[in-house]
């Protein structure tokens, strides 16, 4: 039966060839899947494979060469940079593999840099949730430290909080534990998934972790750019049962 | 460019993080502003006393009879009564040395913004007799009061007074008067070239320190000089000033057009002064072009490093959204940032400089204590130092900026 939910991002056809000078070097080939909301998604394969370039594709961050991004049913692929800057400002969350906080600010500040984009009313609105997030990672006394002075896990698990301060639509995380112990590892990845679980907001994370792979709702497998299996689409909460 | 509370809170904290590195660079601009309104202002004083030294206390321009008397081309043969000009006359009569309806002329020019002052002058040689001795003294006869506004003798005085000079009475340099012996109140007598004599009371002894005034000028009324030279109720010259010294030949060239009389400019007279300050000029220009331009260099390379070191949170801050030209605009506000708080250190301190130089008072030759440098604090120089800076600023923060907006955000996911 088909599924009638919009998704939150289609791919269809994506292909992706780099060119330099006159090499020319495919890395993805006829990609296409959709992924839904409140999906946890796995995307896994071996290095070189194309799944970090494919992340990039689905956060607009590189144009394909072939093919159509569709976020929550609109065309993206065809927005010029700016309008691509804004689907990430206002539909989209990054998670990386190295966390980047802004050094000048404090753990809130960085959390709110992504509702700072957006105007002061817009930061001042969004501070209670995200003092609260913050509060739920176990940051709740470190609001006012600097990121120099938290370890790598708490690092990352303010990148977590911060890829959800715009309320998108979509987060995007790319290796998030793969700089970290494995202690501090499942700690973000538990994170995470009960974020995603609680918001209702969909998590594609890209990752070399079988075990965290295995622990996702769903997982895209993907071998020399291709897509080797797109993995089951969680049903919507009412075919569930 | 996108000014917005996103872009300024981060330029803004990017500067107080970077404390130090922002200290330094305001102290490169600060300085580069003091120097611009310290050279500026010291050298355009020095230029200022030469001009009174060498040229003498003079009028910027003088406007005196035409050597060739002016007659209507419309009477000349052979033109219509309406013809203006048909070209140069040589074989005219020679003119009067005066002018007889300089009271308009003085009122026209009265009514010209462009002159400060307007004076009508009796200029001749006179011979200065004191018991046997005598010396051949240049005269000026003048409205004291007006014309003090060319020769800023007041100031200068010894003794006695020099605006308000009755008549019958002489303003001298003080080595004329050291040479004669001669006091305040003394009596001396003025011979004009028509052997007209007057005697003149001393009323004014002053001390200018140009040589040319000191040693052989005198000063009396309007009414004495006329007498003396037998001129009636006419005059010699009408001295004009203007604000800026430096335009004195503009302003003369165009006023030539439009009248029938002569008219120089101390430009002319002193041609080797206006070159040596020209290229004196030139020399500070050089300067201070260098001085600014380093102050550029110095925002760019603070920027530049700035945009290297900071390379990943930018990549991360266009990944999450921000647009290329908020990440150009938070990059040039920092500059414009350095370049205005720069302005706010250094034309404070060039301030006090000049205000801590204006009060130096040091003996001269002549004994007399005077400022070691004329110093005027000139409003539109100051704003000129901060616009020029703040512009160098925006200007060298353009190119660090342009490169951080090009950041790839993905070169940076990457890792690279």
């Amino acid at each position: 039966m088909a599924d009638t939910r919009t998704p939150v991002i289609e791919l269809a056809g994506i292909g992706k060839t780099y060119v330099s000078g006159d090499v020319q070097t495919p890395v993805l080939f006829d990609v296409g899947f959709r992924i839904y909301p409140g999906e946890f998604v796995a995307i896994v394969g071996g290095s070189g494979s194309g799944k970090t370039t494919l992340l990039n594709i689905m956060g607009l961050l590189d144009r394909p060469s072939t093919g159509k991004v569709m976020v929550e049913g609109r065309e993206v692929s065809n927005l010029d940079e700016q309008g691509r800057a804004e689907v990430r400002r206002d539909r989209l969350g990054f998670i990386f593999q190295f966390h980047y906080l802004l050094p000048e600010f404090t753990v809130i500040e960085n959390a709110l840099m992504p509702c700072r984009m957006k105007g002061p009313k817009y930061e001042a609105a969004e501070e209670p949730r995200m003092r609260a997030l913050l509060d739920l990672v176990g940051l709740g006394e470190k609001l006012r430290n600097r990121p120099s002075q938290l370890s790598g896990g708490q690092q990352q698990r303010v990148a977590v909080v911060r890829s959800l301060a715009n309320n998108p639509a979509l987060v995007l995380a790319d290796e998030p534990t793969g700089n970290l112990d494995s202690r501090s590892g499942r700690i973000v990845f538990d994170l995470m998934k009960s974020l995603s679980r609680e918001s209702g907001i969909a998590f594609v994370m890209v990752t070399h972790d079988d075990d965290f792979a295995l622990e996702a709702d769903r997982v895209i497998r993907i071998r020399d750019g291709r897509i080797e299996s797109p993995g089951t689409p969680r049903p919507a909460p009412a075919e569930a049962t | 460019m996108k000014l917005s509370y996103f872009t300024l809170s981060v330029a803004l904290r990017h500067l107080r993080y970077g404390v130090g590195q922002s200290l330094l660079t305001i102290g490169v601009v600060a300085i580069s502003v003091l120097l611009i309104v310290y050279l500026r202002t010291t050298i355009g004083g020095s230029q200022v006393r030469i001009v009174q030294n060498v040229a003498g206390a003079i009028p910027h321009i003088i406007v005196e009879p035409a050597e060739r008397t002016p007659i209507g081309a419309w009477n000349l043969p052979g033109n219509a009564p309406d013809t203006l000009f048909v070209g140069e006359a040589s074989s005219l009569p020679r003119a009067q040395d005066k002018i007889e309806d300089w009271k308009q002329w003085v009122e026209a020019f009265g009514k010209d913004p462009q002159f400060t002052v307007v004076s009508p002058v009796v200029a001749g040689n006179v011979f200065l007799f004191r018991g046997a001795r005598r010396q051949a003294v240049r005269m000026a006869a003048v409205v004291p009061e007006i014309h003090d506004a060319i020769v800023d003798i007041e100031v200068d005085l010894l003794e006695g007074n020099f605006k308000r000079l009755p008549p019958g009475e002489v303003a001298i340099g003080f080595k004329l008067a050291r040479k004669f012996g001669i006091r305040l109140r003394d009596k001396l007598r003025l011979v004009g070239p028509g052997d007209r004599t007057l005697t003149v009371t001393v009323g004014g002894i002053y001390s200018t320190g140009a040589g040319a005034l000191d040693d052989d000028q005198l000063f009396l009324n309007l009414r004495d000089g006329q007498s003396l030279l037998e001129l009636g109720s006419a005059i010699s010259l009408i001295g004009l000033r203007i604000d800026d010294l430096f335009q004195a030949e503009a302003v003369a060239t165009a006023l030539r057009s439009r009248v029938p009389f002569k008219v120089r400019s101390w430009i002319t007279d002193n041609p080797s002064v206006f070159f040596t300050i020209d290229s004196q000029n030139q020399t500070i220009n050089l300067v201070l072009i260098s001085t600014i331009i380093a102050a550029g260099f110095g925002i760019a390379s603070v920027l530049i490093l700035s945009v290297t070191t900071k390379f990943r949170e930018i990549g991360i801050l266009k990944a999450m959204g921000a647009t290329p030209p908020e990440i150009q605009t938070i990059f040039v506000i920092e500059g414009f940032l350095l370049a205005v708080v720069g302005c706010l250190v250094g034309i404070p301190a060039g301030i006090a400089l000049l205000k801590a130089l204006a009060s130096i008072r040091v003996p001269g030759p002549d004994g007399r204590i005077r400022e070691l440098f004329l110093i005027e604090i000139d409003p539109g120089l100051l704003a000129f130092a901060a616009g020029v800076a703040i512009t160098v600023g925006v200007i060298a923060a353009f190119f660090p900026a342009r490169r951080a907006a090009k950041i790839d955000p993905m070169s940076v996911i990457r890792g690279s």
